[in-house]
């Protein structure tokens, strides 16, 4: 498995390397200076600029110094937007916010969409199965923006105008990031967090308890499962012991394979309740061309997403005993 | 799949498939539209961005309250009062658009201004009032308050005044200005209608364009790759893998911010003499090739990489073996022999491709890297949420519904299309 897991490594170098020089390619296209000096700047001015945001030096050499970074993992280059800030800091800043939404979200919708997807199958074929069924098409066919908007108005609005408390807050205040642990957990999240969560959960679970039902559907047609109620096993021995533990194959790919936007985290919610997490900041960073941001941050997402490729592929052959690692 | 029969035995399969069915014909009702919107002036860009009155109106002439009444009556007095002052009244008047097909009463401007000042004096009237909705309830706890009947007298003699200002519609014009106001005005008083039903073209310029043109690529590229093996397979592989491991809305962002503003797409377009230009341009709106390059770049990883792995099993399948020893060129085997049997894979990929296509262009629309001439329903979905914390729900409402129904009939075919081409598929 060891040689397996090496030789994927090795097959996913030149892969990357190319991630590294499309992302810096495709930020070049523009220049970043223009947008960070005053509109009279001479030419001594640009070219000062120039060499303080260290783009002057040929291209080779920036992505040599941007390789070093990724290989050693100290993204100490300085965020162009945030003077005296490395890049690692301002990642570090931002993962917490990020991870606040994204891990409650998807243990959440895990949990709930295999319920819905188990009740579905139960009942496959019959009123409830097609309901849910139809219900979750129905939740895909509507923007995520617009469940934004309904679930800040009614979740942040109007249910603090009808309980005459604020149960959630509606913008994030930047000073709820100086606090402690216990209070992050008792007053922050619930009032931060809480309903950004709360709306991710309702746009995934569509998407989730759609496949999950397919999975065990599937599986609700092998050879094992006759056998276990030609044997006499009871229809819920047989859903949650027999099939829920070998559905837990697909199930498990389908976690592992989202770990990266756990990182990447939600650019829409982010950006909509201003939270200044991994995804809001990144798109703050390519829209204002602060280069060192981009760079770092796509190279962390790219490693992560290949490192958990492959670790599905390995989970995958720890679980099943029938797949082979070639 | 080849041959006919069965051909004709999965149209009767989905035939049978009656939501499918309706999902088709749902599909067909949008072309339909967007193909009078390309080919005809049904409605025109100038149309969608063009005032049709006072803002935020709800639609479905629904009634509304004693404010905004009050409020909407001292827009238009207060209009035509500034106009009918200018040294050129009537010049003035007459390029007064702001009300879409009505026009102010071609009647002498001091019969005009007369009616104006009446108006100002019911209108003074009313203004007088504390609180209109409580008076017109008859809630107004003062003995002096105006009775619910005289407020709401008043007020509709102050609407028939704004309406003898304003010239008589023929029924052309009428039923004209039924549309414009069905569904409301947005916050700059642009018709909600107008602008929902006008991003319907943009909407499926957008999906068929990225779903014909990623499919094509995508579809050349795993058939290659798939097929010949070696250095192609190897250059494929590494390209998609390269796309691929990008999260997909990281690079969206980042092509469509490279695109954006021409920075590509016009010096590529000098450099080929305008070819870009002749392909995608006029009715297929030269304005959104950042949103087609960006999408395409995103969206052709999908079908390469199933085709690609469909055409490896098929290569190693009996017939193709057979076509091969028979001697057969590699280009007429790929062809005739490998294409035919991956065309359901392009149609179904093609038919998820189209609703990404159109939910992408909300979240870019959101971001201000979509849409950038005229409306999209992501562009009123995004300009909305002002209006939503206001309570006027009619622009995200329309915007959505319209969305809505397209993305589900297109959801419905998807499945119809997995379940009746592709029955192993999970």
């Amino acid at each position: 498995m060891w040689a397996y897991i090496l030789r994927r490594l090795a097959y996913n170098v030149p892969v990357y390397l190319s991630i590294l020089l499309l992302v810096m390619l495709a930020l070049r296209v523009r220049d970043p200076v223009f947008g960070r000096l005053p509109k009279n700047a001479t030419t001594a001015d640009i070219a000062q600029k120039r060499v303080e945001l260290g783009i002057d030096r040929p291209f080779h050499q920036q992505f040599g110094s941007q390789l070093k970074q990724v290989a050693t993992a100290t993204f100490d280059e300085i965020s162009w937007d945030y003077p005296g800030q490395t890049v690692g800091e301002v990642m570090s800043r931002c993962i917490g916010p990020s991870l606040s939404i994204t891990l409650p979200s998807l243990v959440l919708t895990t949990l709930f969409s295999i319920t819905v997807a188990l009740i579905s199958a139960w009942f496959r074929g019959r009123a409830l199965d097609k309901g849910l069924v139809f219900v979750a098409v129905l939740g895909m066919s509507v923007s995520f923006l617009v469940y934004i908007i309904f679930g800040q108005y009614y979740g942040a609005y109007k249910l603090n105008e009808w309980l005459g408390y604020d149960v959630f807050a509606i913008y994030y205040n930047p000073e709820v990031s100086n606090a402690g642990w216990g209070e992050f957990f008792t007053s922050v999240w619930p009032r931060y967090y809480l309903l950004p969560v709360l709306i991710s959960v309702v746009v995934a679970m569509g998407y989730d308890t759609r496949f999950y039902r397919a999975v065990m559907v599937e599986e609700s047609a092998r050879d094992y499962i006759v056998t276990a109620t030609a044997k006499g096993a009871s229809q819920s021995r047989i859903m949650f012991i027999h099939m829920l533990k070998n559905a837990m194959i697909p199930i498990i790919t389908r976690v592992v394979i989202t770990i990266p936007f756990l990182i990447t985290g939600s650019f829409l919610l982010e950006s909509y309740f201003g939270i200044p997490g991994m995804g809001n900041q990144l798109i703050v960073a390519v829209e204002s061309g602060d280069f060192p941001i981009v760079q770092s941050f796509t190279a962390v997402f790219a490693a992560v997403y290949i490192a958990s490729n492959l670790l599905t592929d390995v989970l995958y052959a720890l679980v099943d005993p029938r797949v082979r690692l070639s | 799949m080849t041959n006919s029969s069965s051909d004709s035995r999965a149209l009767r399969k989905f035939l049978r498939h009656k939501p499918a069915v309706v999902a088709s014909f749902i599909i067909a009702a949008y072309a339909v539209v967007a193909m009078l919107l390309l080919f005809t002036n049904m409605i025109t860009m100038d149309d969608t961005l063009q005032r049709v009155g006072p803002e935020t109106i709800p639609g479905f002439s629904s009634v509304q309250n004693p404010e905004k009444r009050l409020e909407d009556a001292e827009w238009l007095l207060d209009r035509i009062d500034t106009l009918a002052g200018r040294e050129d009244p009537r010049a003035a008047l007459d390029s007064f658009r702001d009300l879409g097909v009505r026009h102010v009463a071609e009647i002498p401007i001091e019969d005009l201004q007369q009616r104006v000042e009446e108006g100002w004096e019911i209108y003074d009237r009313l203004a007088e009032v504390e609180d209109l909705t409580a008076a017109v309830n008859g809630t107004l706890n003062s003995p002096d308050a105006p009775t619910g009947e005289v407020v709401l007298a008043d007020l509709q003699q102050l609407e028939l005044k704004l309406d003898e200002l304003l010239a008589p519609m023929t029924a052309k014009e009428k039923s004209t200005r039924w549309f414009e106001m069905l569904f409301g005005t947005d916050r700059q008083g642009r018709s909600i209608f107008y602008r929902s039903v006008y991003s319907i073209r943009v909407a499926v310029l957008v999906g068929l364009i990225t779903g014909l043109l990623s499919v094509t690529i995508g579809t050349i590229a795993g058939l290659l790759s798939g097929y010949f093996g070696g250095w192609v397979d190897n250059l494929i592989t590494w390209l998609y893998s390269t796309f691929a491991s990008i999260p997909n809305i990281v690079l969206l962002i980042l092509l469509a911010f490279m695109f954006d503003g021409g920075h590509i797409d016009e010096p590529l377009n000098r450099w080929t003499g305008g070819l870009l230009k002749w392909l995608i341009g006029g009715r297929l709106d030269e304005t959104l090739i950042p949103v087609y390059i960006a999408f395409t770049a995103t969206f052709w990883i999908g079908p390469c990489r199933v085709i690609r792995g469909e055409t490896l099993k098929i290569r190693e399948l009996e017939y193709v073996q057979a076509a091969t020893v028979m001697g057969f060129g590699r280009t007429r085997i790929l062809l005739r022999h490998i294409l035919p049997n991956v065309t359901y894979l392009m149609l179904i990929n093609f038919s998820l491709l189209f609703i990404g296509a159109i939910k992408s262009e909300v979240i870019l629309s959101f971001l201000g890297l979509g849409v950038k001439k005229g409306p999209s329903w992501g562009i009123m979905i995004s300009q909305s949420k002002v209006e939503v914390i206001n309570g006027f729900f009619w622009q995200i409402g329309t915007a959505t519904v319209l969305m809505f129904f397209l993305v589900l009939a297109f959801n419905v075919l998807s499945d119809a299309l997995q379940d009746v081409l592709d029955p192993k598929h999970v």
